[in-house]
């Protein structure tokens, strides 16, 4: 086992462990937290489906997850003991594929969870015979500092510059243009927190402003991640660290995770929400 | 200006609320009118502040655009607010005194007044639907 090898066993282990260990541990407490002490009972406005669904929903997201983890677990073993390197196009390192692929799989509960609460939303909207709205225009510049997204725009643009010099100034755009895309995503996700449809009904002006504000800080450091990402990759290039790719994939994935899930659970904590507007007699139904 | 307080915990708002239920027999638009015009006779809302665009509302309230742009273009009528174009509307200079008129109470009294002298000329009930008729269909005039 050489250098690279050894770094990159234990920064798999780190994704392993981040997303699918720790997130997703704190995630079920989270639920496991909410039906404690907001019940359905008293709060039901904040529950459209049976109590039931949301015992069985952190039942399953648990054990998926725990399934994920051996799945990683299984993974470094074969990576470490079965898998013969050489026989794949990477001059006998470790592929980049591993732990891009494993990555994928990881944030399937987390999607998973996205589309059932939006899901959840939709009845909540259904159901509400009063909706409210603050009076006051939203700006994004209330909700994220402006010096963030221009970082962000500049990290980008610095990354596509690296890459056309690492490239003897021809350009590679189909990377480029997976990075851009990457980054239109993520401008439509944010805009979409703050202009798009309000989702909860019943949702505080204070949370839902925390929460926008949640989304757009998180895609802006996911955006500097991939500009790093994009850079090293370049660097890769320049100064032949094949060797590190599979390193700076997991890296990667490790980054975003912190970046994205970690931002949303920092920032938006049960004791700051406003729980009374789902208490049955609030003013809002 | 951006409430940043730590780099997580940012914002802090007391804002002012609409509220529309929709089982009310009162139309959307006219709930929507009725409570920018409070806001602005109580001084919630002050002449020049900002208020949301139509898109923001619209989402927020689950309601049609032209559900809200026809409260705001009522209100536009009334001089409560102005739209400055690109720049947004805002809360008129005279609101205060403008949205303690109104304009539908108005119309009502005076054509009850007309009313009454037709009545009291010998003009029957459907004389005066359809001659109302008549001058409402009659764009000329």
């Amino acid at each position: 086992m050489n250098y690279s090898e050894a770094l990159f066993y234990l920064v798999f282990a780190g994704q392993i462990a981040l997303l699918s260990v720790y997130f997703p541990a704190r995630i079920s407490a989270r639920m496991r937290c909410m039906l404690e002490k907001f019940p359905p009972s008293e709060y039901p406005k904040m529950y459209p489906l049976p109590e039931y669904r949301y015992h069985m929903g952190e039942v399953v997201y648990r054990w998926v997850n725990h399934c994920i983890t051996a799945l990683g677990l299984v993974i470094l073993f074969c990576i470490a003991f079965v898998v013969d390197h050489s026989t794949f196009a990477d001059d006998g390192f470790i592929s980049e594929a591993w732990p891009a692929a494993y990555a994928m799989v990881q944030f399937v509960p987390i999607l998973a969870l996205e589309i059932s609460g939006m899901s959840q939303y939709r009845k909540m909207r259904e159901a509400a015979t009063l909706k409210r709205a603050e009076l006051t225009p939203r700006k994004l510049t209330e909700l994220v500092p402006a010096w963030l997204l221009v970082v962000a725009v500049v990290a980008f643009g610095f990354a596509v510059f690296l890459d056309f010099f690492a490239n003897n100034y021809v350009m590679e755009w189909d990377k480029t243009l997976a990075f851009a895309f990457g980054n239109l995503f993520m401008t439509a996700v944010a805009a979409w927190s703050v202009f798009g449809r309000k989702q909860d009904p019943h949702q505080a002006a204070a949370d839902r402003a925390r929460a926008s504000s949640a989304v757009l800080h998180s895609m802006a450091y996911v955006s500097i991640a991939m500009s790093l990402f994009y850079m090293s990759t370049a660097l890769d290039q320049m100064f032949n660290l094949d060797s590190f790719d599979a390193v700076l994939m997991s890296l990667y994935f490790l980054a975003i995770g912190w970046l994205s899930v970690g931002t949303m659970l920092r920032s938006v904590r049960i004791e700051d929400l406003n729980l009374e507007v789902y208490k049955p007699h609030s003013d809002v139904s | 200006m951006y409430h940043g307080t730590t780099w997580y915990n940012w914002y802090k708002v007391d804002a002012l609320e609409v509220i529309i239920d929709i089982n009310d027999p009162e139309p959307p638009f006219a709930q929507l009118m009725t409570q920018i015009k409070q806001a602005v006779q109580t001084g919630a809302v002050k002449p020049g502040d900002p208020l949301p665009s139509i898109r923001q509302l619209a989402n927020d309230l689950d309601l049609n655009n032209k559900t809200v742009a026809k409260a705001y273009r009522l209100l536009e009528r009334d001089s409560v607010i102005e739209s400055r174009g690109y720049r947004g509307t805002f809360v008129h200079a005279d609101a205060a005194k403008n949205s303690e008129v109104d304009l539908g109470e108005w119309v009502t009294e005076e054509l009850a007044k007309l009313v009454s002298r037709f009545r009291n000329a010998g003009m029957t009930d459907p004389e005066i639907r359809n001659a109302f008729a008549n001058v409402m269909n009659d764009r000329t005039r």
